[in-house]
């Protein structure tokens, strides 16, 4: 009766074939063989998924050759580092691989900088009325037309209240409105899921900033209570201004980055 | 409860393989082709159906998992402490929880999203909130992967656990490590456990089978238990601690008596009493084993009453056997040891179990007795027989009636005689006083006698009816017949008393006869009709005798049966002749199939006159040599076959050189061309000519009929929306 590792310990006591250390060698041989022939054949979606898959794997192998090639540049810059007088022809090497660095870190600082005085998304493609709005008919014969019908993510204060809805000229519709922002620390590089308190601006126009429209480069304000962010002096920040990094009506959920 | 088949789980797919399979069903399965040109209310319900579709694929494949994997509290608690200690309790419930949980978030992704899509104004929106709602999902399902993967292995360890009945008999071996439990389960049965000289060489639970007494028995193999407590043992001893602990069995404790293991026979005592609690309700067998390398009798003292002290401690009943793999002495004796005093207890408990059964059965039905019925006591209720209502009295046997009438009166007769004799004591007491009344004493006294003689008389003649004959018993007569083996019962005595005559119940009954039930051939009233046969055959045999001498009456005289007898041999001898005299081969044919033939019947007859009428006219007589029906065996011998075209032909012209005048003309097709080649020829042409307007199946050269115009891509292929008339 095989039970546990039967397989195991049957190898252990009759061993194996002789030649199986040389097939399983010449089987990973083949396999790069037989993988390159079906990527040949193959076509169609198992096609973009296999190559999808393919190139994602050279990306990591070529990542890791690139990691060994640099250390091993490294380790014979470290080797030739010994204090010791250099010629003057390998003066040049030590002094650009230094200089990289210190281009890295300028451009980093000045990253960082840029980040501080501008928002993220500094240019805001301006979205029109007809593509904001649907215009619902109305009236006992549906022949006016004045009513409109937000077509984007809407946020809307949890103590509105509605109009008559006879009268009610913008109608936002519950299935679009949103609660909840996921966003970004910039700092942290860390995200959380956090309430919307309202819609600070959207600079597409200012009837979507009093409508509470939420699209692609809008600034909104968040309940930070729960990161436990303290001001200089010492309070605790609960509101603090985001702005929207994604179509939200596209992607059903509003993504934002912390502005700091 | 649930059963779970431990042994055939399906396969846990990866996180990745998941996704893959769900994405790629999803694309096989739904429809893929849409156009920005539909109605944006289509559109919706394409990519609705591909997230919703979606969804119950991943729900299913999750939910298949979750309901697969046993619950550890729904299997038997020896499986759910053995999965607890070998993939950990915890992880493996959390694990489960966690697919369950993110198919509920997968159910809420795709709750959320239908609706956004509801809110679509475009396709191009309906496909980017598709691909955000597939996203979502696929990357919860990659969440999992520690889960399944986890989960995987499981299965497959799951697999490979040996198939333990937690209810069969069981023998489990147990004892420290390298003590010779292996050996023994190798010796015993075919299970092939690794046996190595260090110890934990077994570090699972291994399961063997035997044979004892026709029974089959598993033995379980466990690792080695080191003494410390219960914390700190380790998953390969927990697995040895969670089967003493749930499996009800016989249990072998192992003791190394040569102290070849490394432990002193002291710290397997200590080991024996810290997992002692384990072996309550279970049977206890204690091994000394290895007596091949130090017999027991070569122990000191101490040691040997303390291997006594372990037994007693457990149970005075349980047994010290001495083993030794190596020798296999006392194997057999383990074995047929821990075996019986298994059964015997199981067959106890079973037995105890259904007396128990057997009294509550009692106590639970209540039984109200006619007694109790009649006295209307209050009873439960409970179901009486119809009539219990009824007086029913005890059934006396008239015999004993009559034994009972019987005594009363010898009763009666003794108590008579006593009077009897006192009265003629007084009479003679009186005759010796000299009274006067001596005369009439002496009459009573008489008078008494006679009475009692009359009784006692009666009650003779009652015991001798209330006596039963001497009945003699089947045994009695067994023995007086010859004993058992020669003495054979006669069944016929059953029947005496209820025939009409005691002798017939010997009788010889067939019971078959001709292969017959001869019961289904008796009749009740059989003698009446028995009677009415007899009647009906008097007045048969009277009718006959009348018919008789009619028929004397009217019999042939000798010169008319001479001339009768002339005429039939004259028959009889034409038929011959005319047998003999044709020279046919083949067997003569009855009247009516020879009139069918091509032979030429007589001229004079009907038929024949009509035939050669017929012949005259160009009419062919002979039927086509291809009509299936006609077997007649005359007419394919004697007509000759010819091509059916050319007596086609033939027969045509025949035909019209019968049929038509010779101052008609020829048929239009025939006029103007003389000779058979030219047409032939005319003939050809016309086909030729013909051929084109075949092809486009048009009656003639002015047939310019065109018909409704059919397009193909409307009226063939697979119908999906729409009619054969409007898509």
């Amino acid at each position: 009766m095989p039970q546990h590792e039967h397989i195991e310990q049957h190898r252990k006591r009759h061993g194996e074939r002789l030649d199986a250390p040389e097939r399983r060698r010449k089987k990973e041989a083949r396999s790069v063989h037989e993988r390159a022939k079906f990527a040949k054949k193959v076509h169609g979606l198992r096609a973009k998924l296999f190559n999808k898959k393919r190139f994602k794997e050279k990306a990591i192998l070529r990542k890791t050759i690139a990691a060994h090639e640099e250390k091993e540049a490294r380790a014979r810059n470290n080797t030739s580092d010994d204090k010791a007088a250099v010629p003057a022809f390998l003066l040049d090497r030590e002094g650009t691989s230094r200089a990289k660095i210190l281009s890295n870190s300028i451009k980093q600082k000045r990253a960082e900088k840029a980040g501080k005085w501008s928002v993220p998304i500094p240019k805001v493609r301006a979205v029109a009325d007809d593509e904001m709005f649907r215009v619902q008919a109305s009236g006992k014969r549906k022949k006016k037309a004045w009513k409109r019908v937000v077509t984007k993510i809407t946020f809307v204060d949890p103590n509105f209240t509605r109009k008559p809805p006879k009268y009610e000229r913008f109608i936002r519709p519950s299935g679009l409105r949103m609660k909840k922002a996921h966003v970004t620390h910039p700092e942290l590089k860390a995200t959380f899921c956090l309430d919307i308190l309202g819609v600070k601006k959207n600079p597409s126009s200012a009837m979507y900033t009093s409508l509470g429209v939420i699209t692609k480069g809008t600034v909104i304000e968040v309940n930070v209570s729960e990161l436990g962010l303290v001001t200089t002096t010492g309070r605790v920040v609960w509101g603090k201004y985001a702005q929207v990094t994604n179509d939200p009506e596209l992607d059903g959920c509003i993504n934002a980055v912390l502005l700091v | 409860m649930v059963t779970y088949d431990l042994k055939r789980l399906a396969a846990v797919p990866t996180a990745a393989e998941l996704v893959d399979i769900v994405l790629m069903r999803t694309q096989r399965k739904t429809p893929t082709v849409v156009h920005p040109g539909y109605k944006i209310t289509r559109i919706r319900s394409f990519y609705m159906r591909k997230v919703k579709f979606t969804q119950q694929t991943i729900s299913e494949r999750l939910g298949a998992i979750v309901s697969d994997f046993p619950r550890l509290d729904d299997v038997h608690p020896f499986h759910g402490d053995l999965m607890g200690v070998l993939y950990d309790r915890d992880h493996y419930k959390l694990a489960l929880g966690q697919l369950n949980t993110c198919k509920k978030l997968c159910e809420t992704v795709c709750r959320d999203y239908v609706r956004l899509i509801k809110y679509a104004d475009s396709l191009y929106r309906c496909k980017a909130l598709k691909v955000a709602a597939l996203g979502r999902m696929a990357t919860l399902i990659k969440r999992q992967r520690a889960a399944l993967a986890y989960l995987e292995e499981v299965r497959k360890h799951l697999g490979r656990l040996p198939a333990l009945d937690p209810t069969a008999r069981t023998l489990l071996v147990c004892g420290f490590p390298n003590v010779g439990k292996s050996s023994f389960v190798n010796k015993v049965t075919r299970a092939d456990v690794e046996v190595q000289p260090w110890a934990f060489t077994t570090k699972a639970l291994y399961v063997g089978h035997m044979d004892h007494r026709y029974l089959r028995w598993q033995v379980i193999d466990t690792p080695g238990i080191l003494d410390h407590e219960l914390e700190k043992r380790n998953v390969i001893e927990m697995q040895a601690v969670t089967a003493l602990a749930h499996l009800p069995c016989a249990v072998l404790f192992f003791v190394d008596v040569s102290e070849q293991c490394g432990y002193t026979l002291e710290q397997q005592k200590s080991l024996y009493d810290s997992i002692r609690p384990l072996f309550a309700d279970k049977q206890l067998v204690i091994v000394a084993n290895k007596v091949d390398a130090k017999p027991l009798e070569d122990l000191s003292a101490d040691h040997q009453q303390m291997l006594k002290d372990m037994c007693a401690a457990h149970d005075p009943d349980a047994v010290l056997v001495p083993m030794s793999n190596v020798t296999e002495a006392g194997v057999q004796a383990v074995k047929d040891a821990a075996c019986d005093v298994l059964l015997q207890a199981r067959v106890d408990r079973r037995r105890a179990a259904a007396g128990g059964s057997r009294l509550r059965d009692k106590l639970t039905r209540l039984v109200a007795t006619p007694a109790d019925a009649a006295q209307r006591r209050p009873a439960l209720a409970t179901a009486l027989p119809m009539g219990a209502d009824e007086d029913r009295g005890p059934s006396i046997p008239a015999s004993v009636l009559a034994a009972r009438k019987a005594k009363k009166l010898e009763k009666r007769a003794a108590r008579a005689a006593q009077d009897a004799d006192r009265l003629e004591l007084a009479a003679l007491e009186a005759r010796d006083g000299g009274h006067g009344s001596t005369t009439d004493a002496a009459q009573q006294a008489e008078h008494a006698a006679q009475q009692a003689r009359a009784i006692a008389r009666d009650a003779e003649a009652a015991r001798a009816a209330s006596a039963r004959p001497p009945r003699t018993t089947e045994r009695e007569r067994m023995w007086a017949g010859g004993g058992p083996g020669v003495y054979s019962g006669e069944t016929s005595r059953e029947y005496i008393g209820q025939l009409r005559c005691d002798e017939f119940a010997t009788d010889i009954q067939p019971e078959i006869m001709d292969g017959k039930n001869v019961l289904d051939f008796v009749d009740e009233d059989v003698l009446e009709k028995l009677a009415a046969l007899d009647d009906l055959e008097v007045e048969t045999d009277q009718t006959l005798d009348q018919l008789d001498a009619q028929l004397e009456a009217a019999r042939l005289t000798p010169q008319e049966a001479a001339i009768i007898k002339a005429m039939r041999d004259r028959q009889l001898l034409a038929r011959n002749r005319a047998q003999a005299s044709t020279n046919r081969r083949n067997a003569p044919l009855p009247r009516a199939a020879r009139l069918r033939t091509e032979e030429a019947p007589p001229a004079d007859t009907l038929r024949g006159r009509a035939r050669a009428a017929a012949e005259k006219r160009g009419r062919s007589l002979s039927r086509r040599p291809d009509d299936a029906m006609d077997t007649s065996v005359e007419r394919s011998k004697s007509v000759a076959r010819e091509p059916a075209a050319k007596k086609r032909r033939r027969d045509a012209s025949r035909a019209a050189s019968a049929h038509r005048s010779s101052s008609r003309p020829p048929p239009r097709n025939e006029q103007g061309l003389d000779g058979q080649a030219a047409q032939d020829r005319a003939r050809l042409l016309q086909k030729k000519a013909q051929k084109k307007m075949n092809r486009m199946a048009r009656g003639g050269e002015a047939d310019r009929k065109t018909g409704p115009k059919l397009i193909r891509w409307m009226n063939e292929g697979k119908r999906r929306s729409g009619t054969s008339h409007h898509r």
